[in-house]
């Protein structure tokens, strides 16, 4: 057995291709060798990732999510596990073959779906968290990279059909993580096609919504002292004071201080640290963390969405499926370091007289 | 040999009735709690105390029960309330005195004309205020904060320059420490 046929041998078997499927094994393009002299250039790597992965795996994956009544058949499956890139590989080599259906479409439209079920579910959940710091959570709940861990214990990794594509003057470098992540958003949105927003909505609360995210460790400050001066003036309360709760080995090479910061009588926060510095920072982050990660129980959670009916049709239909109490507004966001403008520096936009000049470079 | 002419030397005249210093003995803190929550359960014959630990702030923080007292009413303020003291002594001196419009108009002036000759220090002394108050009413336009910027730092660079390595390690550790406030 030649070097060639060992590699694509141990190829498919690493990949996962179905050789029963094929017409045959091993292709034509491997053991053909042309006549006109031209050198044979195959490589098994590639010819395998251009196959589609077997039924039984795609059959299995649609059992193993517990979706096997909305990915009724494996074709269903197999759309949503190719990512739009397959298709210049494709073309390239099998021109004259139909081309694959793709998730493109379906990964746009779950991702829209995500990010309104994390962002609904996450703002009734924490409602005086800012929107900078929501932003982020949404990202860490439903964003790409956790996407791409989804799909990875999901076991979608080897049914997978993608191109790696390098940086383009147009377009920013595909990655794995990038493809792999179209996958759970392209089943959120059959889910919704096939079912109803209810379902959708279950089925990110139970793979999305429901991991455990640090939030705590995620907020920073830059200058968490202002920060919660803003604050306090925006709740119509006395100025924060720092004061020293305890102390200890002042004057030894490893002191600790804890340090509570005051609004008149109530105790809005404290820290500890090595340094009365340290103490007063940490006790300034502690009193924002206590007012951000609020969070609502769950037996008062309630979301928008619910509103919308179970069963499939016309959303818009009078009459709520389930009574709905709107949850509490948190306070107005203080402006520094609010996901204002700041920082923000958009490109200079040419002026009418370059415009016109730049024309009248281009004609003469 | 030598004799103690003065009580140089220490000595005891009567018997210590113990030999060593007796063991430290702490009350203990069960017993002392603040913060205690008791419940108990008759049917199940259970009893569930809970003591935290006086200085661990509380991670969890719900809408019913905050842990921000900003979500809660205010307590009313009672003076005579004992209360830990001030972090710095600058906190025991009383607030400055609203500043009059003319004088904010003159301050903003002479900033603007001339910030290296009325420097923010300068001109709080002059006015007696804060220079941070000074950086708030009087702020320089953006191109001329960033050219005092580069300036500070050209400044603080040569000098910079001057340190040897020791003094070079402990700042960069000095820095990385901060980064894990």
């Amino acid at each position: 057995m030649g070097h060639v046929s060992k590699r694509l041998y141990s190829s498919a078997s690493k990949l996962a291709v179905s050789t029963s499927r094929l017409k045959q094994f091993p292709p034509k393009e491997a053991i053909l060798v042309p006549d006109s002299g031209k050198p044979n250039f195959f490589d098994p790597e590639l010819w395998a990732a251009l196959q589609p992965p077997p039924t039984s795996a795609l059959t299995a994956f649609a059992h193993r999510i517990g979706l096997a009544n909305v990915l009724s058949s494996a074709d269903v499956v197999r759309r949503a596990c190719t990512h739009k890139s397959f298709l210049n590989l494709h073309a390239k080599y099998y021109p004259s073959s139909p081309t694959p259906p793709t998730n493109a479409n379906l990964a746009t439209l779950g991702n829209s779906l995500m990010g309104l079920f994390a962002s609904e579910h996450l703002h009734a959940a924490y409602p005086h968290l800012p929107t900078r710091v929501l932003k982020a959570a949404v990202s860490a709940h439903v964003g790409p990279l956790t996407c791409a861990s989804v799909a990875q214990e999901m076991g979608a990794v080897p049914l997978l059909r993608w191109h790696r594509q390098p940086t383009t003057p147009m377009s920013p470098a595909l990655l794995h993580s990038d493809a792999l992540a179209s996958i759970p958003r392209a089943i959120t949105a059959l889910v919704y096609q096939e079912i109803s927003l209810q379902s959708a909505r279950k089925f990110v609360q139970s793979f999305f919504l429901s991991r455990q995210v640090d939030l705590r460790s995620m907020i920073r400050f830059r200058d968490p002292k202002r920060a919660l001066i803003e604050t306090v003036e925006k709740f119509g309360r006395e100025r924060p004071k720092s004061r020293l709760l305890k102390e200890t080995g002042r004057y030894s090479n490893s002191p600790v201080f804890v340090v509570g910061i005051f609004s008149g009588q109530d105790k809005l926060g404290e820290g500890f640290g090595s340094s009365l510095k340290m103490a007063e920072y940490r006790a300034a982050e502690d009193s924002l963390h206590r007012l951000y990660l609020t969070r609502t129980p769950d037996h008062l959670l309630q979301v928008p969405s619910s509103t919308f009916p179970f069963k499939q049709g016309n959303i818009y239909k009078t009459g709520l499926e389930v009574p709905y109490t709107p949850g509490v507004l948190g306070e107005a966001e203080i402006l520094y370091a609010s996901s204002g403008r700041s920082n923000i520096v958009a490109p200079k936009r040419p002026t009418l007289e370059e415009i016109e000049a730049r024309r009248e470079g281009l004609d003469v | 040999m030598l004799k103690p002419r003065l009580s140089l030397w220490f000595t005891r005249s009567y018997a210590t009735r113990i030999a060593e210093k007796p063991a430290a003995r702490f009350p203990d803190p069960l017993l002392n709690a603040p913060n205690v929550a008791v419940k108990t359960l008759k049917d199940e014959n259970l009893t569930f105390i809970h003591r935290p630990p006086p200085t661990a702030p509380s991670p969890h923080s719900t809408t019913l029960a905050p842990a921000s007292p900003l979500l809660k009413s205010p307590t009313p303020s009672n003076k005579h309330a004992p209360m830990p003291p001030f972090l710095r002594p600058s906190a025991y001196n009383a607030a400055p005195l609203r500043m009059s419009d003319k004088d904010i108009e003159q301050l903003r002036k002479l900033r603007l004309s001339n910030p290296e000759k009325h420097s923010r220090a300068k001109l709080a002394k002059l006015f007696k205020c804060t220079p941070n108050f000074v950086s708030k009413i009087a702020a320089l336009p953006r191109p001329k904060r960033k050219e005092f910027a580069r300036k500070m730092e050209a400044e603080h660079d040569t000098v910079r320059e001057q340190w040897g390595e020791k003094k070079a390690t402990f700042v960069a550790i000095k820095q990385k420490r901060r980064e894990f406030w």
